[in-house]
C-alpha cells in the first residue's frame, strides 16, 4: 500500500517563484523531478495491484455450481500440474494481508475484490492529481529558468 | 593554519555525510513502518466486516492454521499498537536527526567561511 509522501509542495508555501535565483530554481526543479519519479513508480505499483485484484475477481466468476466435480489442473510448481476436482464450490479463502486468510462465499469474495479495486483506483486518482500539480509547477519552473538564463546571457555581452 | 582548518573541514564533512546516511535509513524505516501499519489497518477493517462465524486462517510458514476470529482481531490490534509506537519512536529519531544535521550544516558553513578567509589572506 503506497502512501503519498507528505513533502511540502513548493507551491503551497506561497513562494514567489519568479523571485528565486537560478541555483535555487535548479534545485527545486531537481527535487520536483525526483518527486514526480516517485509518483510514477507508485502509480505503476498500484496499477499492478489493481490488475491483480481484478484478475482474482474474474477468476471467481468462473466458479459456478456447474463446475462442481469437474476436473481441473492444479499447479504444484510453475511447470508441474496434477489433476484435481473442486469439492467446495461455495467458499474460497482470500488473502487479506499480513498472513491472514479469511473464508468467504463466492458473492462476498467478489465483493471483496470489487472493493479492493475501487480502493486502489481511488488512491491512483489521488496520486495522479498530486502528480499533475507537481508537473504544472515543474513546467513553470522550467519556463522561468529558461527566461532567467536568457536574460543573463543577453545581459552579459553588454556589460 | 589553512591546512589545519582544511583537515577539520574534511572531518566535519565526514560526520555530516554519516548523519545523512543515518537520516536516510531512518526515513526508509519510517516508510516501511507506515506501509505495515496501513496493511494492518486494511486487514483489521476486513476482519471487522466478517461474519461472527467466519473461518479465519493464519499463515505460519507454509501452513494455514485456523484461528478464532476474535483472537485474530486482537492480534492485529496489538500489532497495530506496537507499530504505532515504533512509528512514533522513528518520528522522534528523524526529528532529532534533522536538528543535528542543521547544526552540523551551520558548523560546516562556518568552517568553509574561515577557510575562504584564510585563503584570501594567504
Amino acid at each position: 500500500m503506497a502512501s503519498v509522501s507528505s513533502a511540502p509542495a513548493p507551491g503551497m508555501q506561497q513562494i514567489d517563484l519568479s523571485k528565486l535565483a537560478v541555483p535555487q530554481l535548479a534545485q527545486l526543479k531537481q527535487q520536483l523531478d525526483q518527486e514526480i519519479n516517485v509518483i510514477q513508480e507508485s502509480l505503476q505499483t498500484l496499477k499492478m495491484a489493481q490488475s491483480k485484484f481484478h484478475e482474482s475477481g474474474q477468476s471467481l466468476e468462473k466458479i459456478t455450481p456447474e463446475v462442481k466435480g469437474e476436473t481441473i489442473l492444479v499447479p504444484l510448481t510453475g511447470s508441474m500440474y496434477v489433476p484435481g476436482t473442486i469439492a467446495d464450490i461455495d467458499n474460497v479463502l482470500i488473502d487479506i494481508g499480513t498472513g491472514y486468510y479469511a473464508q468467504k462465499d463466492i458473492e462476498s469474495g467478489k465483493d471483496y475484490f470489487k472493493r479492493k479495486v475501487k480502493f486502489v483506483t481511488e488512491q491512483m486518482e489521488k496520486i495522479q492529481n498530486v502528480g499533475r500539480e507537481k508537473a504544472n509547477i515543474l513546467d513553470t519552473i522550467c519556463q522561468l529558468l529558461g527566461m532567467k538564463i536568457q536574460a543573463q546571457r543577453s545581459a552579459a555581452p553588454s556589460s | 593554519m589553512t591546512e589545519e582548518v582544511q583537515k577539520k573541514l574534511q572531518k566535519e564533512l565526514e560526520i555530516y555525510s554519516n548523519m545523512q546516511k543515518e537520516y536516510r535509513k531512518a526515513v526508509a524505516q519510517k516508510q516501511q513502518l507506515d506501509g505495515q501499519l496501513n496493511e494492518n489497518k486494511a486487514v483489521k477493517d476486513e476482519l471487522m466486516l466478517l461474519k461472527k462465524d467466519s473461518e479465519v486462517y493464519k499463515l505460519i510458514g507454509p501452513v494455514l492454521v485456523k484461528q478464532e476470529l476474535e483472537e485474530a482481531k486482537q492480534n492485529v490490534t496489538k500489532r497495530m499498537e506496537y507499530i504505532s509506537k515504533e512509528v512514533k519512536r522513528t518520528d522522534d529519531h528523524i526529528y532529532a536527526l534533522e536538528n543535528k544535521q542543521e547544526a552540523q550544516q551551520e558548523n560546516l558553513n562556518k568552517l568553509k567561511n574561515d577557510l575562504n578567509k584564510l585563503k584570501i589572506k594567504a
